[in-house]
């Protein structure tokens, strides 16, 4: 059985007095290591797929399997150990915090960590930054930052907490294509390396192209590209 | 959690003018809090110490001149009046009295009789005194003698000559000040002291009200297991002329009007406390939705809704710490400076103690404490609910 098995996974959202289905059964068995690319048009549900496997939003249905265990039945506190020592999200939108620098911002979720590492994470930090190619901006704002270069900060803070699996939601989105490539490489790098599990939303096929297993989402239905 | 502090301070930093604005409503919040406090405290102590001082467990007084006894004792006020000597006789020899002494007191007139400034002068018996006595057997260690005075520890006298064995003129008479008198914690502290021996001589002079064979008033000792206020009772019933107050019904008129002010104190604490509260809930509220985003992203990587709590309960309590502190030195500053305008506190004789005022700052601060994190409480809980998924979504 795969690191993350979904199991007819259903997500509907109330609209007024109708219902919206967002996801309609998703079925997928994702083994550790793998490496998935989603694609689909826009508003057919992949960041409510992607949210549903970091553990943000209940199903409507079905079950989520995260090691065998089905996440929806962890409580608050679980879920939240979960998203800070298990995975890495990349957010379609910008999701740093502005009073904070890139390296803070890249330590923040070290804090959240149940247990505290005891040291080495200043350096880690400021090697993932180096690493997304911003070694010169370590201690600058958001708001000193471009959106290409913030977009890199929040892709290295998913890394920081050396996560099993990367929920990327288009996190190359605004990147110019020489980046966007370095970026593509890095995770292919990590994915090597490391053997951390990615599912990445892409509107770019070259890079969808790219990824091991290939999914597309239409209308909220999930299947193989 | 070292490293969630650092990012309070940070937070709190962002809005300066706002969180100034919270520390200094904190602050007048807590000053009122330690002004009241020290003013009622210390009007309270003084008069439960006056009269642990006196040594009396009754005092006698003509008939209406209740009032005027306690501006003498516990305000030092300069009053005068004056009953006829027998009746110390006839409460001499009621049921359960041990002891009876009486004093005279007069008041000097600047310009007419003495070289002194207004005072009071009081002239006390010898032969049967208790209560002067006792203040004065550490400095003197010996009977006054006809023509010398004893200084009370506060008085004019005293503060105007800086030293002892000075003449000083009393109603024509001229004195040899001998002494002064150990600090009792009663208004007699500005008073000048002498021994009813002088009296005829004083009268003579024509320069005072009181006539011969008048005194002021007369302290009593009961027996022991006679409960004073019974002998008041029964001087009350049997002497037209005399009223009767038990110790510890000394300052009771003051104590019934600074009741009335310590309700009026508690009122403006409560109302500020309210507003306060308010102003807490109002700024963390609107704090709250600032970063209602910010919030949506830590919890989306992995933040727990305590760590959320935390956070900004770290917040609040850096910004009550700092109001408190900042309250407490400022009303600390007014209940020394501000009660000066306040004639009781500045007649009273005992000031607060460092265990006292130390009492006052720690009620105080916690008080502060407790609006600033209860005000601030209601919207930290709606943040730390909030679903991690609000940040994807808002672009
Ligand atoms: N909180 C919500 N409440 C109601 N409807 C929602 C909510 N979130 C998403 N939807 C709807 O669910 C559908 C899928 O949204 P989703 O964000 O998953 O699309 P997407 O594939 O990520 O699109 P895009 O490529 O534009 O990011 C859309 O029709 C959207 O309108
Ligand atoms: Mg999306």
């Amino acid at each position: 059985m795969g690191q993350i098995v979904l199991t007819n996974v259903s997500k509907e959202y109330a609209v007024g007095s109708e219902s919206l289905a967002a996801v309609r059964g998703a079925s997928a068995d994702i083994a550790k290591g793998e490496f998935v690319s989603i694609v689909g048009h826009s508003g057919s549900g992949k960041t409510t797929l992607l949210s549903l496997i970091g553990g943000m939003v209940n199903p409507t249905q079905g079950n989520i399997l995260f090691n065998g265990e089905n996440i929806y039945t962890w409580t608050s506190d679980q879920l939240s150990e979960y998203r800070c020592e298990k995975i890495g999200f990349m957010f379609q939108s910008a999701s740093l915090l502005p009073i904070l620098t890139a390296k803070e911002n890249l330590l923040l979720p070290v804090a959240f960590r149940s247990v505290q590492p005891s040291n080495g994470m200043d350096a880690r930090a400021e090697e993932l930054l180096r690493a997304v190619g911003l070694g010169d901006k370590i201690n600058a704002y958001p708001a000193q930052l471009s959106g290409g270069q913030q977009r890199r900060v929040a892709i290295a803070r998913a890394f920081m907490n050396g996560p099993e699996l990367i929920l990327a939601d288009e996190p190359t989105g605004d990147l110019d294509e020489e980046t966007e490539a370095e970026m593509m490489d890095f995770f292919l790098r990590m994915n090597e390396q490391q053997g951390t599990t990615f599912m990445m939303v892409t509107h770019n096929t070259d890079l969808a192209a790219r990824a091991k297993t290939r999914l597309r989402m239409h209308q909220g239905v999930l299947a193989k590209a | 959690m070292t490293r969630l502090l650092s990012f309070s301070v940070k937070n709190i930093k962002r809005k300066p003018t706002r969180t100034a604005i919270l520390v200094f409503a904190i602050g007048l919040l807590v000053s009122a809090l330690v002004f009241s406090l020290s003013f009622v405290q210390r009007v309270n102590g003084s008069i439960r110490k006056a009269s642990e001082r006196l040594g009396a467990d009754l005092i006698v007084v003509p008939t209406g001149a209740r009032g005027a006894t306690e501006e003498i004792l516990l305000e030092n006020k300069t009053k005068s009046f004056y009953m006829d000597r027998s009746i110390m006789d006839r409460v001499a020899a009621i049921n359960g009295v041990a002891a009876v002494t009486e004093q005279v007191y007069l008041v000097t007139l600047a310009t007419l009789c003495c070289s002194v400034p207004e005072a009071m002068v009081v002239a006390y018996n010898q032969d049967t005194d208790f209560i002067v006595g006792p203040w004065l057997i550490e400095k003197l260690k010996r009977k006054l003698k006809k023509g010398e005075a004893v200084a009370g520890s506060e008085s004019s006298f005293n503060i105007r000559l800086g030293l002892v064995d000075v003449d000083s003129k009393l109603f024509g008479s001229m004195f040899k000040i001998v002494g002064t008198m150990d600090k009792t914690g009663t208004g007699l502290d500005n008073a000048v002291f002498i021994t009813t021996d002088n009296l005829n001589d004083i009268i003579k002079s024509g320069k005072v009200t009181v006539k011969p064979g008048q005194i002021s008033l007369v302290f009593v000792k009961v027996n022991p297991g006679v409960n004073p206020a019974t002998v008041a009772a029964e001087v009350e019933n049997t002497i037209i002329d005399a009223d009767a107050m038990a110790r510890k019904d000394i300052g009771k008129n003051i104590i019934a009007t600074l009741k009335d002010m310590s309700r009026i104190f508690t009122m403006t604490i409560i109302l500020a406390a309210i507003m306060s509260f308010f102003l807490v809930w109002a700024i963390f509220t609107a704090i709250a939705n600032e970063r209602a985003k910010e919030v949506g992203i830590m919890r989306s990587i992995g933040a727990k809704e305590s760590h959320i709590m935390n956070l900004y309960l770290a917040e609040v309590v850096v910004i009550g710490v700092l109001g408190s502190v900042l309250g407490i030195l400022f009303g600390s500053f007014l209940s020394v400076v501000l009660a000066k305008g306040f004639t009781i506190v500045k007649q009273l004789s005992t000031d607060l103690s460092m265990t006292e005022r130390s009492l006052i700052a720690l009620a105080s601060f916690v008080g502060g404490m407790l609006i600033c994190v209860l005000g601030a409480l209601g919207p930290i809980q709606r943040l730390k609910k909030l679903e991690p998924l609000t940040v994807i979504k808002a672009e």
